[in-house]
């Protein structure tokens, strides 16, 4: 009984460090993929064609080789370290290690990539009417983009973004590579340690259970922008 | 003085030439319908007074200020294209109402952003525009709940809520169920009644007869033939106008 009572929270802990994983990854990759999208289909060559072949390596190559080289390559380089973080709360320092902040660095990037091209596919399959529209109403670029456009992108990219975002949750585990302290790293510690084999199965139904509540939740947030049709 | 004056706008695509030199005037008040069978440029022509398209030779003249002229070398900043199109006002075939937006908001919208008044001067204006296309009742609801009759009528009202000088139609009906057209029809007549200067690009040859105070024949990137409607229905001068005229008759 104390055996299960200790994997259920080093299991519970491995989650709050994937969780955190997920979360952080989404706030910022959401936008910077938004970002990385406006310049690849923009006009400017020197904006596009990098930003064309950042995305080109960063869906090109593995995650796990990526989550490696952002954690290694800078100190290795001699340009710097990831920084560590000392404000003497324990669980907050030892969550948000280095090789935590390395992998989301890593994850941010990658799915970052991913998301610029389903906000591509997006923005261009929005009609050229609505583009129109807004200019011969005198509206600027700016407003046309944001008051008209993004909403109906949005709408139409939420499909694919769910999937990507189901994908992510699971991706995480790839982080214990690099010996973050997540779902799959904690399970695999009773693994070599007490070679038991069920902490990871049921790590398993932890992610089993999270993918559940997400599909609910994103099937929601579909529902929601079901009150108009483009 | 003339409300609109185009002196030889010419257009080209690559190497087809669509505009080859177009020249007319309208007053205000004016109702000119544009006719001609397909690809003879008459959407193109809309398009380079909505500054859509870039002629690349000629003039556009409204109230004798000179909105476009292919000459001129220097670009023009975003926010002075701006204040050209609002001379301007544009219904589309395909209507391209925001979906997002209800029938209020898609009026509102741009007078908003464009700080055309206080929120509820704006909104004011928009109810008086829907009872004018007798949507009142629609107000609140979203362009997929609509029409296209309707849809099409709360377009109309949208590019009026900018006060054009002058509104242009670009085959307004031709996207509708021909049950559908009539009450379109019936907006821009009430429209001319109440003098509204405008030009439709059209193939209702009935409306273009009844509504308009001025037809153009355009074909094959020229006006072919022009005059009052009476004239050109009932007396076409030309070979090309005579048999697109029978096309329609049959």
């Amino acid at each position: 009984m104390d055996l299960f009572l200790e994997v259920c929270t080093k299991l519970a802990n491995g989650f709050t460090a994937s969780f955190f994983l997920f979360v952080l990854t989404l706030i910022f990759a959401l936008p910077l993929g938004l970002l990385m999208s406006l310049c690849t289909i923009s006009k400017f060559v020197p904006l596009r064609v990098p930003m064309k072949i950042i995305v080109w390596i960063l869906r090109g190559t593995p995650l796990m080789l990526q989550i490696f080289a952002i954690f290694y390559l800078p100190g290795l380089l001699n340009l710097f370290v990831w920084p560590q973080m000392n404000t003497g709360w324990e669980w907050f320092d030892t969550t948000f290690s280095t090789r935590f902040i390395a992998a989301l660095v890593a994850f941010i990037i990658n799915y970052a990539a991913y998301f610029s091209e389903i906000y591509r596919g997006g923005i261009e399959s929005i009609s050229k009417g609505q583009y129109e529209a807004g200019q011969v109403l005198g509206l600027t670029k700016r407003q046309i983009f944001f008051k008209i456009v993004l909403l109906q992108v949005v709408k139409r990219i939420i499909p694919p973004m769910s999937n990507e975002i189901i994908t992510l949750i699971k991706d995480t585990s790839l982080a214990n590579t690099i010996a973050v302290y997540e779902l799959i790293y904690e399970a695999k510690e009773f693994m070599t340690v007490n070679g038991l084999i069920w902490p990871l199965f049921m790590a398993g139904a932890f992610y089993l259970i999270f993918v559940g509540i997400l599909t609910i939740v994103l099937g929601k947030v579909e529902k929601k922008l079901d009150y108009f049709k483009s | 003085m003339s409300i609109l004056e185009v002196k030889d706008l010419r257009k080209s695509f690559s190497k087809t030439e669509v505009l080859k030199g177009i020249s007319f005037s309208i007053e205000k008040g004016d109702v000119l319908s544009i006719i001609g069978s397909s690809g003879s440029g008459k959407t193109t022509l809309l398009r380079c007074l909505n500054s859509l398209e870039f002629a690349d030779e000629g003039t556009i003249t409204v109230n004798d200020t000179v909105i476009f002229d292919g000459a001129a070398t220097k670009a023009i900043s975003d926010e002075e294209m701006r204040q050209k199109r609002l001379h301007f006002g544009l219904v589309f075939q395909s209507f391209n109402l925001f979906p997002q937006y209800t029938v209020l908001e898609n009026l509102t919208l741009a007078p908003k952003l464009l700080k055309k008044g206080t929120a509820e001067e704006i909104e004011k204006k928009a109810f008086d525009l829907l009872e004018k296309v007798g949507l009142s009742e629609k107000k609140d609801n979203y362009p997929c709940e609509l029409s296209g009759g309707q849809q099409q009528r709360v377009a109309i009202a949208r590019a009026l809520a900018l006060d054009p000088e002058i509104l242009c139609f670009d085959e307004p009906t031709s996207a509708l169920d021909p049950e559908l057209t009539g009450e379109v029809l019936k907006v821009i007549r009430s429209l001319a009644d109440q003098n509204m200067t405008m030009l439709v690009v059209t193939h209702e040859m009935s409306f273009a007869k009844d509504v308009s105070t001025k037809v153009l024949f355009m074909d094959d990137g020229v006006i072919a033939e022009e005059g009052a409607p009476d004239e050109v229905f009932e007396n076409p001068k030309s070979d090309r106008l005579k048999a697109f005229l029978a096309s329609y008759s049959k």
